[in-house]
């Protein structure tokens, strides 16, 4: 579909031109930053000059800042990371609503020995900060929640997780994968020991991401090797990916009000135009959400062919969650917000990015509407 | 995970859509508490489909699937419509469906072949209620196959096929089974047999004879336990279900012939006749086929070995859904007959008494008794125990000795004669029992048999069924009736 209308910026954002620009030049890289020569040199200040504007995104130093292979990544390392780095402690706690680079690291603590608390969500998706402090504990490794749901978009009280972490003596990690870009984080008021980044949410390139690592805090590597980023990331970094993320970065740290006021403009007619759609039903809470994310559950119909119809007619939106529509398993974050199966497996998610226009949020609708009416129709499930 | 342009095509313009406001048939499949849902209409006539309609909910692969399956179907005959395969299916969609998407496939065959199944329904009132007649049959070389999901019945239509038979599979739908057993007749069989008929290239029916078989065969099978009886439930079924059901959809398609997987003959009279392999000779509960039935029937496994059998399936690659085991009872698939049975009268306490009257103990319920049984009975004695007898008018059951058991009468009702009553020469009472050389005379509605040498634990309610003088042919059979009734 050569015009279609892209309305999946949670699942990745298409690359900002003047990124792309910033990368050209070291696509045809001849330096390796750790070389002592001048074209290693030159690399190495590209990427020194890409951490800085990482940093300043999030209002931290440049040291604190750890490049890596995405946001998976940096997820994995924080959890693994921190709990093996804090001596016998064999608790972790983490929300039921974590990306599933947090949820399966932490599976994969719990089956090497650990003992997991996974907290759960009201109904629009929000932890209660007073269930987090009732469950930390003496022996607690590492708390987990992140900042802003990748599916419901529900953003989480994390200042206020943080500082009772802090307050307790718990490494606290947030994964802002989608967070950053799209709301103001600034890890001077967030007392988080780790914050999770990627690129390719802010219109820089996949493959790239970042872990804050705030100063004094004591994180074991999960990759070995030459000891680049300070021996906690191995390996030869990205060059091109990395300078992109930093041209990313600072694109978003300029236009953070701008997208944002933007984005919520379209999300809101997108609120309006589809529950009014009878049987059309907004997931997670109508504020305390993403400026870009909505998300709806459509009665009487699966997801999966709801997207497929709006793709086949130009447009591109997610299922329930993109990460679980590979299969037929409904999304662990809509049922830990007491949804049904069923209803599980008809919700949809729309993300607005800065590109989209009024004008698409209006054909889509009127494209929506028409695809639940014709599956709704085919549906034995759904009284007409 | 990609899906074809067919199937995006099917899910964007689907085909047929909708509901049939007064259907001749109407099936669905799925579970609608979570999962996909299919529902197919059909309106049928002369055999041949006028129009389907389907409605799906689910993923794309299933609301493309309903779609190209109303198509295919679509003004075809219903005996094409039913030999659509899932690789049919696929074909329409353009190739395989990404993987862990195949369930759509069956998901909306199995709708529309419940749709037949319900156009069936509607039309066999005849059939259901037990009064079915047959109706004057086609000629041609045409059958019917009886298919169950084992090995025995996907051989049978397969040899049938390669004789150059037209071969329709039906499977009975008996009783509700349980979900993921392996029984015979429980809904995973169902699908499991179409799929290999369908393997085969044969359209596949199902017939719903659930409520036939729970009065005919299930309420009898509890009712003659009751009545202090030892019933034989596959001889009921082969009395009133199977032969019936497959001649009636016999009738119904025009086909001559109707087919089952028992090993068993048909020879001239026609009479039954016992198989090549002896040791699975199923003649002893093929007694009660109406003759005009077993007239017109083929048991292509009467000419082999069973251990052929399975050689030609292996060979033939026809995977095979249960190894039956002859003596399983197909709705009780663990076996514990008497616990269905408790499960559907209540029993009541009774007395156990010597052959001279003395009380030796109390029992919990007749039920649990059958003549010739020896354990669970609860009294010590210094030799063996067995039950010779159980009066479920006056909740009594009777033991004695081993001896005590023997009988030199049997007497025999509600026989079904192939031959002429004079060529009986011996009788079999038992399952997997030898023939005892026998002579036979008719008293009122009854035959006795005299036996020849004295038969042990022959109890009420099981067969009797009569050889001829080389063994080979049955004359007829019937119900061993109570001693003196």
């Amino acid at each position: 579909m050569t015009n279609s209308v892209y309305l999946d910026n949670a699942a990745t954002t298409p690359l900002d031109p003047r990124v792309l620009e910033a990368m050209l030049p070291h696509l045809g890289h001849r330096g390796n930053p750790s070389s002592l020569h001048t074209a290693g040199a030159a690399a190495h200040e590209a990427i020194e000059e890409a951490r800085e504007s990482v940093a300043a995104l999030i209002g931290a130093t440049p040291e604190e800042v750890v490049f890596t292979g995405g946001g998976t990544e940096a997820d994995n390392l924080a959890v693994l990371g921190l709990s093996r780095a804090v001596g016998e402690k064999r608790h972790v706690v983490v929300s039921a609503v974590e990306h599933a680079a947090v949820r399966e690291a932490s599976r994969n603590l719990e089956s090497s020995g650990y003992e997991v608390d996974v907290l759960g969500v009201d109904e629009t998706g929000l932890l209660d900060p007073e269930e987090l402090a009732a469950a930390l504990r003496p022996d607690t490794a590492l708390a987990a929640v992140v900042w802003a749901n990748n599916e419901v978009g529900a953003v989480q009280p994390v200042a206020e997780l943080a500082e009772t972490c802090a307050g307790k003596g718990v490494p606290f990690h947030t994964d802002a994968v989608q967070a950053a870009g799209r709301l103001q984080i600034d890890v001077a008021g967030v007392a988080a020991s780790t914050v999770a980044l990627s690129s390719h949410k802010l219109y820089g390139p996949q493959g790239v991401g970042a872990l804050y690592v705030r100063d004094g805090v004591a994180l074991e590597p999960i990759v070995f090797g030459g000891g680049q980023e300070r021996g906690l990331r191995s390996g030869t970094q990205n060059v091109a990916g990395i300078v992109g993320f930093g041209a990313a970065a600072r694109l978003a740290q300029a236009e953070l009000e701008e997208r944002s006021r933007h984005e919520k403009e379209l999300r809101d007619a997108l609120i309006s135009g589809a529950t009014a759609i009878p049987g059309v039903r907004l997931n997670g809470h109508p504020e305390i959400r993403l400026p870009n994310n909505v998300h709806l559950s459509v009665e009487g119909v699966e997801a999966e062919g709801l997207v497929l119809f709006c793709d086949a007619q130009g447009y591109a939106i997610g299922s329930g969650s993109a990460c679980a529509s590979g299969g037929h398993k409904a999304s662990p974050v809509l049922l830990a917000m007491g949804q049904g199966e069923r209803e599980a497996f008809s919700a949809v998610r729309i993300t607005v990015g800065k590109e989209n226009t009024q004008q698409e949020i209006e054909g889509f609708l009127h494209t929506f509407k028409g695809a639940v009416e014709q599956l709704r129709q085919l549906s034995p499930l759904y009284a007409n | 995970m990609a899906y074809t342009p067919q199937v995006i095509d099917h899910l964007v313009r689907p085909r047929n859509a909708g509901e049939i406001s007064e259907p001749d048939g109407v099936g669905e499949s799925g579970h609608a508490a979570c999962g996909d849902v299919a529902r197919f209409t059909v309106n049928i006539s002369d055999n041949v489909i006028r129009e389907v309609r389907y409605k799906v909910y689910g993923c794309a692969a299933c609301i493309a699937a309903g779609s190209a399956l109303a198509e295919l179907a679509n003004d075809q005959t219903l005996l094409n419509a039913a030999r659509i395969s899932r690789s049919d299916l696929e074909d329409a969609l353009g190739g395989p469906l990404p993987a862990g998407k195949e369930h759509a496939l069956t998901l909306v065959l199995d709708a529309m072949h419940k749709s037949f199944e319900d156009y069936w329904t509607s039309h066999a009132e005849a059939l259901l209620s037990g009064s079915f007649e047959e109706a004057s049959a086609e000629s041609g070389k045409s059958v019917v196959a009886a298919m169950s999901g084992g090995v025995d019945s996907a051989v049978t239509a397969l040899l049938l096929k390669d004789a150059g038979y037209d071969v329709v599979a039906v499977t009975f739908r008996l009783h509700d089974g349980e979900k993921g057993s392996r029984s015979c007749c429980s809904p995973d069989t169902v699908l499991f047999a179409r799929d290999t008929a369908h393997r085969m290239g044969l359209p596949h029916f199902t017939l719903n004879l659930k409520e036939l078989f729970n009065q005919r065969v299930m309420q009898d099978f509890v009712g003659s336990y009751a009545a202090g009886q030892t019933p034989n439930p596959c001889v009921a079924c082969n009395a009133h279900v199977k032969f019936h059901a497959a001649a009636f959809l016999a009738d119904r398609l025009g086909f001559r012939h109707v087919a089952t997987g028992h090993y068993a003959r048909v020879a001239e009279g026609p009479s039954l006749a016992r198989p090549e392999d002896s040791t699975k000779d199923q003649t002893y509960v093929l007694w009660p086929v109406p003759q005009e039935l077993l007239g017109r029937t083929v048991f292509p496994l009467g000419e082999y070995e069973k251990t052929e059998v399975r050689r030609i399936a292996e060979d033939r690659g026809l995977a095979v859904a249960y190894t039956p085991e002859s003596q399983d009872i197909c709705f009780i698939p663990d076996g514990d007959y008497r616990g269905f049975v408790r499960k559907n009268v209540v029993p009541e306490p009774g007395e156990i008494l010597d052959k001279d009257g003395s009380v030796l103990g109390r029992h919990a319920g007749v039920v649990d008794f059958t003549v010739g049984q020896r354990r669970g009975i609860g009294i010590s004695a210094p030799t063996p125990l067995y039950v010779t007898e159980v009066r479920p008018q006056s909740g009594q059951v009777v033991v004695g000795r081993k001896k005590d058991l023997e009988v030199r009468e049997v007497r025999v009702g509600g026989l079904n004669w192939f031959l002429d009553p004079s060529e009986a020469s011996s009788v079999q009472v038992r399952y997997n029992g030898a023939p005892t050389p026998c002579r036979i005379e008719e008293d009122g509605d009854a035959w006795i048999a005299h036996l020849e040498d004295p038969a042990v634990g022959v109890a009420p309610g099981q067969s009797a069924v009569f050889y001829t003088a080389d063994g080979d042919r049955v004359v007829g059979g019937g119900v061993v009736e109570r001693q003196g009734s």
